[in-house]
């Protein structure tokens, strides 16, 4: 992972969030404060991110593919493995795109089984979000917890949660999520939580030395003193703060989970039940699509993956030039 | 602390750390829904052969004994038999670690020998169209799986202009009695080329912009306006100065992500039918050939285990401000 | 004496998001061989800026807009890259700013002297080079035998010294001292300074001492140059300067710093900030925390007045001796200007 943060030892960008309690602060209620905290941290995310033509480019593509993703069931003009037939009732196999001549009239043309090549792309980005979204949300969310209670508390807890993260950074990624879903059974649920078993390492790391360092900051030394818990300073004060580097490691997250999913997929052990871009590309190689010269079988999913782990490092990117100050001219 | 005394610190928890995932793999494998003794002896086996099988792993004994011995064969590496071919599965790593090593230290030697040139010039000429161009490409490098990178190279380069072998390592038909042999080794580079390249492209990108990274934090230090100040050849500040501190970083990087790509490799060999240790172990998941799975496995993280040890030690050589506290 | 550096009209510029911040506008002076000439003036007011144009390592954002820079008769800024690198250190060395983060962390100090040595000097022996290092540790007062560690092994006094030792290494016939002293204790001040004056009475060397310590100046210089925004307000001998300055900025900084001779004098800052370097007033740039200021100073960029040896920019210098300096002790005169007013107006707003 090319994230190397370093939040420079001047104040936070949300250091000036503790200081504005005005009086009428205390009139809404604690939930709607922290509720507006956090709003107001990716307001002030998302100010500073869309000045980035290419952020916003990303942001576009990554809808573009969410919409994919949800209308696929109406907009597809068959089902995943829906077996076609030509008209003199034969499988419509190897069929071509209907502009490079093909007929039938399929978009995308047809797969050694005849199965729709443009129907199985849009139904593909299903897997590649899911996985992509579910897995990021969680590594983010799972690792910034762990950071934080590990750099919070220090000592004994730290010490603990650090051992497991030395010892899950001895396994290699795709040995293990190939090990973990062999065993446990191909399907998108077993992949997802294997990647999030897996992942979740690298944010608590960074988080954690990020709390190590909030931790001495003022505003968390007055929160003791003044008498706030433990899990109050740790979601009011210190969340926030980490917040632009959580987000940087879900996007990052999006980007390693998609590429994973396709490797997985790839190899033989995907969802046998769901299509993706991964056991597109798979069968095209089974099949020997290469030799047939069928490339709009196996250009599209690549492509659509690169777009979307673009996407996620373009937006990781942007993350990193806020929460890096050094990289900022 | 002095040095000597980190490195048996590191050495200790190396070992804590291997033997950790070495009971992962043990809890893993007996955790598994169905009767254990298939993980480790093959089912298909029956009658006497099968309890023979079973005791000589001691499959037979509690569980805690049977965990003391898996550790003595963990140490001494020897996993088992192969279901699939009989042969152990010491054998089948000797054999196959090799290949994988020559494809992915062929590609990360390459890889890293451009990426942290091009990197150190685009740190050194920033905001210029070199610079941005280096990053573009480095981005594009990371975000294209390599393995589909892999097809188009073999559609374009093997099926369609057939200049490049479409699989495997060796030709068939080559006779040769030693591995000295000169036309085995050109026709082993001729097929290593397109894996190698597609590989190197791939890790290429992440030296690169580390070492962008790395430069641009370096150059804007005090000491390099004075090496400017000091009359120094460009050249010479720009290697020998700011490269050389900018690398320190990059060093344990690449060492830790030279063991993560070993495990990588099992894309790459799939897509070019490479016979090398990742595709051996993608082939013994699907076959359910467990002592050989098991024992790959062990090596990737092994090795990942192995070169994050190396980048930790390394560190304290190259940069003299370290002290070990 | 013959002129060693001669700086005439020089302007240094930075490319800023908001256009050319004008560090360095219109600067002439000249430096005798032997002399040590001082620069003081507030921070930011381009000290550092001129020194880094006259060796040649501005910033990649930093030009020099216009000026020449002459040395020995050699226009600088006409130089190919190569020439002036060829000058660098052999010619003008400089003690930097940040002395003490000057060393590259990776390469001992005795590897970066030589490393200095041979590059000017090639087929100079290892040898001849490893006694120029020993010569010159002996020389800043630090062990020889230490050269062989890194910087980070070194205290910051001792790195500043190591410093030092490197830019006078291959006895270069100017230096350009940048703040030598500052991130030292007092104590340690004095020895660096001493050792300097030492120094340059023994290598013959001419230097340029950057400083916005006036104490320093009067311990080290023989001619004083004052800069204000990028401009020079006052020049002249050290004791004119000190004594008898013609320029209101010259009068106020001197109140600035304590003076025991008079011990019950109001010590004061000058109220308000130096201006934007991006797109300055026309006129001078003082008038707006001049008490003397008038209309003429804001629309006016000030002409060149000579006081003996002075040499002032102010439209009113020869008021100074009648009118101004019989009040310029005095804590009020300095409410007089455009900048106190504007502070006091702000401070009564916030009150009420
Ligand atoms: N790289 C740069 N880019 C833009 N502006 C700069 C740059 N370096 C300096 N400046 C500006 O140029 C002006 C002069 O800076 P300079 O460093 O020469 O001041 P100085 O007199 O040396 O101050 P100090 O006493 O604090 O060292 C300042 O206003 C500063 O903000
Ligand atoms: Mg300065």
């Amino acid at each position: 992972m090319c994230a190397q943060i370093s939040q420079s030892d001047g104040e936070s960008i949300f250091a000036d969030l503790d200081d504005e309690g005005s009086e009428r602060e205390e009139e809404i209620s604690p939930r709607k404060r922290q509720l507006r905290l956090y709003r107001r941290a990716l307001g002030e995310q998302w100010r500073v991110l869309s000045q980035d033509n290419l952020v916003v480019a990303s942001v576009i593509t990554l809808l573009f593919f969410i919409t994919m993703a949800i209308t696929a069931p109406f907009v597809a003009p068959y089902g995943q493995t829906e077996r076609l037939t030509a008209d003199d009732g034969t499988i419509a196999q190897w069929e071509q795109p209907f502009w490079y001549g093909g007929e039938g009239g399929y978009v995308l043309g047809t797969t050694a089984e005849g199965y729709d090549l443009f129907s199985q792309l849009l139904y593909g980005s299903r897997a590649a979000l899911l996985v992509g979204l579910l897995a990021a949300v969680f590594v983010a969310g799972i690792g910034t917890m762990v950071g934080l209670v590990s750099g919070y508390y220090g000592g004994r807890v730290d010490d603990a949660l650090m051992r497991l993260v030395d010892f899950m950074y001895g396994l290699p990624l795709l040995p293990t999520v190939i090990l973990l879903v062999a065993l446990a059974g191909p399907s998108l649920v077993n992949l997802i939580l294997a990647i999030i078993v897996l992942q979740w390492r690298t944010t608590a790391r960074v988080i954690r030395s990020q709390a190590l360092s909030l931790r001495e900051r003022p505003f968390v030394k007055a929160a003791k003193v003044a008498g706030a818990s433990d899990r109050h300073i740790i979601l009011k004060h210190l969340a926030p703060n980490v917040l632009p580097l959580t987000f940087l490691y879900g996007a990052f997250s999006i980007a390693w989970a998609i590429l994973t999913e396709a490797g997985v997929a790839f190899l033989g052990l995907g969802d046998p039940n769901h299509v993706s871009w991964g056991t597109m590309l798979q069968s095209a190689r089974s099949y020997n699509a290469l030799t047939h010269e069928a490339w709009w079988w196996f250009l599209p999913p690549g492509i659509c993956i690169a777009l979307v782990v673009i996407s996620g490092f373009l937006i990781g990117r942007g993350y990193e030039e806020i929460t890096n100050p050094e990289l900022q001219e | 602390m002095g040095r000597a005394q980190f490195v048996v610190r590191r050495t200790l928890q190396l070992i804590v750390t291997l033997w950790a995932v070495a009971t992962a793999l043990f809890l893993l494998f007996r955790s598994m829904p169905g009767d254990p003794t298939t993980y480790i002896v093959d089912p298909s086996l029956s009658g006497e052969a099968r309890e023979r099988l079973i005791e000589s792993y001691g499959l037979n004994e509690p569980l805690h004994v049977q965990y003391m011995i898996y550790i003595q064969d963990v140490a001494t590496l020897s996993f088992g038999q192969s279901f699939h071919s009989n042969r152990a599965v010491r054998d089948i790593i000797a054999l196959y670690l090799p290949r994988t090593l020559l494809l992915m230290l062929t590609a990360f030697f390459f890889a890293y020998l451009i990426g942290i040139t091009v990197g150190i010039i685009a740190g050194w000429r920033r905001n210029s169209d070199f610079e941005r161009r280096s990053v573009f490409i480095a981005l594009i490098a990371r975000s294209f799986p390599d393995f589909w990178v892999g097809l188009i190279v073999l559609w374009i380069f093997g099926a369609w202009l057939d200049v490049i072998p479409m699989s495997g390592m060796r030709s068939g038909g080559i006779q040769y009695d030693s591995y000295w042999n000169v036309e085995l080794w050109l026709d082993t580079i001729w097929h290593l080329i397109a894996p190698a390249a597609v590989l190197g492209f791939y890790l290429m990108g992440y030296p690169l912009l580390l070492m962008r990274n790395s430069m641009l934090e370096v150059l804007s230090q005090d000491f390099i306006e004075v090496c400017r100040a000091r009359g120094l050849k460009e050249r010479s500040i720009m290697f020998k100065h700011a490269a050389r501190n900018a690398l320190l970083p990059i060093v344990t990087a690449g060492a830790v992500a030279l063991g993560y790509a070993v495990g990588g490799s099992v894309l790459i060999e799939t897509v070019f039918g490479w016979p090398g240790m990742g595709r051996e172990m993608v082939n013994a998941v699907l076959r359910r050939d467990y002592p050989v799975a098991q024992g790959t496995f062990f090596i990737f993280a092994m090795t990942v285990i192995l070169l994050n040890f190396i980048a930790d030690l390394a560190y304290g050589f190259l940069d003299p401000r370290v002290t070990y506290d | 004496m013959t002129t060693l550096l001669d700086v005439d009209d020089l302007e240094v510029y930075y490319e800023t998001e908001d256009g050319p911040a004008q560090a360095v506008d219109g600067v002439s002076f000249s430096v005798e061989e032997g002399e040590t000439l001082g620069i003081v003036g507030e921070s930011g007011c381009g000290k550092t800026t001129l020194a880094k144009a006259i060796i040649g390592i501005l910033p990649h954002n930093g030009y020099v807009n216009a000026g020449r820079i002459q040395f020995r008769g050699e226009n600088l800024t006409e130089l190919s890259d190569e020439q002036r690198r060829r000058r660098k250190w052999e010619e003008i060395s400089m003690i930097p700013q940040s002395a003490m983060n000057g060393l590259d962390p990776v390469y001992t100090i005795r590897e970066q002297i030589n490393e200095t040595i041979e590059t000017h000097r090639p087929g100079t022996d290892r040898v001849e080079s490893n006694r120029i290092v020993d010569e010159m540790f002996d020389l800043v007062g630090l062990d020889p035998d230490r050269a062989d560690e890194y910087p980070h092994q070194f205290s910051g006094g001792m790195r500043q010294r190591a410093m030092i030792a490197m830019a006078l290494s291959l006895d270069p016939s100017l230096i350009l001292a940048d703040e030598p002293t500052t991130a030292l204790d007092v104590i340690m001040q004095d020895q660096i300074l001493n050792r300097i004056e030492g120094m340059q009475d023994e290598v013959e060397s001419s230097m340029l001492v950057i400083t916005h310590d006036v104490s320093v100046v009067a311990e080290t210089c023989d001619r004083v140059i004052v800069m204000y925004a990028g401009q020079i307000a006052e020049e002249g001998p050290v004791e004119e300067i000190f004594g008898n300055p013609y320029h209101p900025y010259t009068i106020g900084l001197k109140r600035a710093f304590p003076d025991i001779r008079k011990s019950n004098q109001d010590l004061m800052s000058i109220a308000g900030h130096p201006p934007e370097l991006v797109d300055p007033p026309s006129g001078c740039r003082f008038a707006e925390r001049c008490p003397l200021a008038t209309e003429v100073c804001r629309t006016e960029y000030p002409p060149e007045m000579e006081f003996g040896e002075l040499r002032t920019y102010c439209h009113h210098a020869d008021e100074i001796d009648e009118e101004f300096r019989p009040v310029a002790d005095r804590a009020e005169t300095w409410e007089q200007t455009e900048a106190a007013e504007a502070k006091n107006a702000k401070a009564t707003e916030a009150t009420k």
